[in-house]
């Protein structure tokens, strides 16, 4: 029983001073999901084990792609429009002849390893914003969060459109596109836990010890976001697949030889009545990837709530 | 208490025409035989209940005591068919409540049960109402009608009940929630209601209210009541039959005179011993049950309490002693299962004493440490309705603490207390007037739940070595880490553990290590010890004393209880609504309380052998201070000048104590001070 008297406009607590803490989030993102983790039982277990090993194993495979396609993957390497398993091509050959399984395996590789760089990349920038912002308090909160909200508030899609075609296409440009967009989203979820982290009586305790702002910054409030940060970001990865995906299918991704899931399927589509793998294959790969990543990230979740 | 009476002397309900018409059915309303309850946290079943035989007969009222982890609340649960089915309960044996077999009953037989023939009441009303739903619609919901409910609000003491049907959990005091889950567990005439701790959450005047109503209850409604509290004084207020748990295992039952006036059981002797009370010496260093050897119990087939037990022998490590009848009576109730509870009769119950302290050294009455006059701390807050509203936390406080010196500050909540520790902490920043007094880390805190004060990622190791200056060579803070885990009772191995890995009283241990490696010159404690088991806070209060003495340091210390206040406190400084309404030497304060507020304090504190007088009302909202004295709403002796006059409630000296030594003087803050 203490009456430690909290101010109403202290702002203490997760994402004070804020709109709701989510927020409309734009449909083709999901937003965290942050329904109960459930009970734990070794069937789960297994399962979000398996999840994982899965997505280690794309990640390999992704690393690996060069080495694994069987041919190169922008050289005409067979006749064009053969159907699968023909003439030695697993996943059969585009329409001008290119072998369609080490298309999507390269695909693949740049799609998968350019959404995990702009994940990190975003949640780096939007952990130190939010972290400044969240310890500051006061005016450099203000504008820290004020800044992000008017990013959050551009429509992110259209916003990663228009900085594409500005800069036009290429990789850094994809890059730099998703990430000006993608960074504020982590930051305003990092800054609602650093305040619900400030708000415990152990930051306190360790400021009357006289701990130093840096090191009650580093060692007192940094690890515990560093699970909330995982989270979020392993449930989001798969949304930036999708993204990058959408740019690509628009030409927005890499100029015209280089291989990609996007770009590959939209010149496909003309195709889908008379050779269907052609749009079909690197869509569906899209379509697994970001499917397997959500249910890693879902597992991920799962794995660090039973952990703590 | 006049509510209580109006339970009856409203009019009958058709209800209270069909009790009287069919009687109850005869025989006990719960039989317990044999009960074992095992639970499965995290894939690991554990047995938490081990043959608990009780019966609990119609309108009896049977207080269950026991500390953290003695089952008594997997036992509520039970009684209530409430076990929680994520944890895959398992029930071995007679489980039958209210006529009902719970171990075989379907869930909808438990749950008609439930809502006739059963009540409950938890300890934290705000979380066990919903907070989304009218209090009076939740009543109804069980009572059947919003006459129904408003008749039984009323009952139970809620002031204009009509008025509050409409509000929600979070707009009534934590006395008036708890009275609304008492008046929906009596709703409905149930046949048991179990109430889990319901006042632990509560304020001392406000406690004994509540104490004074479930009491009542039963004798105007004759529904059985099973209490359930950790606080064998609490207990000895209302229950007519007491049983005391250890480890998921009945260890002693017995009328409530029989188990408090010759208890057989040793722990119950050691509950009794480490009760604070307002008489315990104070000279002496407080007795408290050895703490539990590390790896005993659980295991083995002896004794649970053998490892703590100061009378064990070797038998009590082989066999497990059942419950067992004392005295020449089979039919007495008082038993207990102990090998030696024969012999342990009489002066075995004796309270321990041990060696008294050395006297403190006379301290240095130099220039004080802390001197603090005319604080005022007022934050802009929002309402219950969400409007802006000021709250005066602190209203004039002027204070000087001694070097050397402890002043234990008491209070309910809303007194201040806690803001005022804050502000000499230099926690809280935002209040006028004068303060003098160390800053930075020559003044030091310790928190009350020790468990979110330590960074719980944090090692003991990382969180001691990081208050020692910087450029100190490693093996210079280990050597300092160690020593000072040393003085206060830890094991070297505790270095490398984490927060949460340590018990309640061991965190808090690590908490003054922290705080006191480096001796600051004032120590401030914001009630420690309040969230531990007793035999556990007790040692937790000797190891303050202790620090104080040794390394010289002077000690602010927040308690809501005056019997830890008598321990700790040189002085005791009394504070009602943000102000000090009596300051003095701590045995003149308990002796010779002179402030109406302090005497019903005193009176309010729960003493085996005692009914404590509840005092009426509830402390008035900071929000909106009573002008005058702010007591006088609720003074039984206030005058009518009392509301207006502002001269005359400073504090000032009273009695022939020389006054010219702060640390002598006893003042309050009572026009009437005069009057003995």
């Amino acid at each position: 029983m203490t009456d430690v008297l909290v101010p109403a406009d202290g702002r203490v607590g997760a994402g004070a001073g804020l709109p709701a803490p989510a927020g409309p989030a734009p449909r083709w993102r999901g937003g965290a999901r942050r329904r109960s983790a459930g009970t734990d039982t070794t069937a789960r277990r297994a399962l979000d084990r398996t999840l994982i090993g899965l997505l280690l194993l794309v990640t390999v495979v992704a690393v690996l792609a060069p080495v694994l396609a069987p041919y190169d993957p922008v050289q005409p390497v067979g006749v064009p429009k053969l159907a699968p398993f023909a003439d030695g091509h697993v996943l059969g050959t585009d329409q001008i002849g290119r072998d369609t399984l080490s298309r999507v395996l390269v695909g693949l590789r740049t799609s998968w390893l350019l959404a995990l760089v702009v994940t990190t990349v975003g949640l780096l920038v939007g952990t130190v914003v939010g972290l400044v912002a969240g310890m500051a308090g006061g005016w450099v909160d203000a504008v820290l969060m004020r800044t992000t909200e008017v990013f959050l508030a551009l429509p992110s899609m259209l916003v990663a459109v228009a900085v594409a075609a500005a800069l036009g296409p290429g990789l850094a440009n994809t890059f730099l596109a998703v990430t000006v967009v993608w960074w504020p989203y982590y930051a305003r979820i990092i800054r609602g836990e650093v305040r619900g982290i400030m708000a415990r009586p152990h930051v306190e305790a360790a400021r009357m010890a006289g701990v130093g702002r840096l090191r009650v910054m580093r060692r007192h409030v940094l690890p515990g976001v560093v699970p909330t940060a995982v989270i979020t970001a392993s449930l989001d990865v798969g949304n930036v697949v999708m993204v990058l995906a959408s740019l690509s299918f628009l030409g927005l991704g890499q100029p015209a030889p280089a291989p990609e899931l996007g770009s590959d399927t939209s010149r496909g589509l003309v195709e889908i009545l008379d050779a269907w793998w052609i749009p079909l294959v690197p869509g569906l790969v899209v379509m697994l990837l970001s499917l397997l990543s959500n249910l890693a990230g879902d597992a991920v979740r799962n794995r660090l709530a039973h952990r703590r | 208490m006049d509510v209580t009476a109006s339970l009856l002397a409203e009019a009958p309900t058709p209800r209270d025409a069909s009790r009287t018409d069919a009687p109850r059915a005869v025989g006990p309303v719960a039989r317990l035989q044999g009960l074992d309850v095992s639970l499965e946290r995290n894939g690991v079943r554990s047995q938490i209940l081990h043959g608990i035989d009780l019966e609990i007969g119609r309108g009896e009222i049977v207080g269950v005591v026991g500390e953290s982890g003695s089952g008594k609340s997997v036992m509520s649960m039970a009684l209530l068919g409430l076990l929680p089915e994520s944890s895959r309960p398992r029930i071995d044996g007679t489980l039958e409540v209210a006529g009902l077999d719970l171990s075989t009953a379907s869930p909808q037989e438990v749950r008609e049960a439930r809502r006739t023939r059963l009540g409950v009441v938890f300890q934290d009303p705000m979380t066990s109402l919903n907070p989304t739903m009218h209090v009076g619609t939740q009543v109804a919901e069980k009572a059947g009608s919003r006459e129904e409910a408003i008749r039984l609000m009323r009952a139970v003491g809620i002031p204009q009940p009509e008025r509050r049907y409409g509000c929600y959990p979070h707009e009534l005091s934590g006395g008036l929630r708890q009275r609304v889950m008492i008046a929906m567990a009596v709703a409905g005439d149930p046949e048991l209601v179990v109430a889990d701790e319901p006042t632990t959450a509560l304020d001392v005047t406000v406690q004994a209210q509540v104490l004074a109503l479930l009491a009542g209850m039963r004798d105007q409604l004759g529904c059985s009541l099973v209490f359930i509290t950790h606080d064998l004084g609490v207990a000895a207020q209302v229950a007519d039959r007491i049983v005391v748990m250890y480890k998921g295992r009945i260890v002693e039952t017995g009328t409530t005179r029989e188990v408090l006036e010759s208890p057989r059981h040793p722990y119950t002797m050691g509950l009794l011993g480490s009760r604070l009370s307002l008489d315990c010496d104070r000279t002496r260093p407080l007795w408290a049950l050895p703490a539990e050897a590390p790896g005993a119990g659980g295991s083995g087939s002896g004794c649970a309490f053998a490892s703590r037990c100061r009378f064990a022998v070797e038998a009590c490590t082989t066999t497990a002693p059942a419950l067992t009848v004392l005295g020449d009576d089979p039919r007495s109730a008082h038993a207990a299962a102990c090998l030696r509870a024969a012999e342990l009769a009489g002066e075995a119950s004796a309270p321990v004493l041990l060696p008294p302290l050395p006297p403190l050294a006379a301290p240095d009455r130099g220039a004080p440490v802390v001197q603090a006059a005319d604080l005022e701390c007022t934050f802009s807050v929002r309402d219950e309705r969400g409007r802006r509203a000021r709250l005066a936390a602190l209203r004039g406080v002027t204070f000087d603490l001694q070097p050397g010196e402890s002043v234990a500050i008491v209070g309910e909540s809303g007194s201040g207390k806690s803001t005022l520790l804050r502000v000499a902490g230099g926690l809280e920043r935002r209040f006028t007037g004068s303060l003098r007094g160390p800053r930075g880390t020559d003044v030091q805190m310790v928190f009350q739940d020790a468990g979110s004060s330590l960074t719980p990622w944090l090692t003991v190791r990382e969180v001691l070595h990081e208050r020692l200056p910087g450029g100190t060579p490693r093996d210079v803070r280990e050597e300092k880490a160690l020593a000072i885990l040393d003085r206060v009772g830890l094991p070297a191995a505790v270095l490398d553990a984490l927060p949460g890995e340590l018990s309640g009283g061991q965190r808090q241990r690590v908490a003054l290590a922290r705080a006191t490696i480096v001796p600051p010159q004032v120590l401030l404690c914001d009630e420690p010890t309040s969230a531990l088991d007793v035999s556990v806070a007790a040692t937790v209060l000797n190891l303050v004393n202790e620090l104080r003495r040794d390394l010289g340091i002077a000690v602010m210390f927040v308690t809501h209880d005056l019997a830890v206040a008598r321990i700790v406190g040189d002085r005791i400084a009394v504070m009602y609504l943000g102000r000090i309404v009596e300051v003095g030497r701590a045995e003149d304060v308990i002796a010779h309380p002179r402030h109406p507020y302090t005497r019903n304090l005193v009176a309010a504190v729960p003493q085996p052998g005692r009914t404590a007088e509840p005092l009426a009302g509830e402390p008035a909202s900071a929000l909106d201070p009573p002008t005058g004295c702010a007591f006088h709403p609720r003074c039984p002796v206030a005058l009518p000048e009392c509301a207006s006059t502002v001269v005359g409630v400073q504090l000032a000296a009273v009695g022939d104590r020389p006054t010219s030594d702060v640390t002598l003087r006893h003042e309050v803050a009572c026009v009437r001070r005069g009057e003995s």
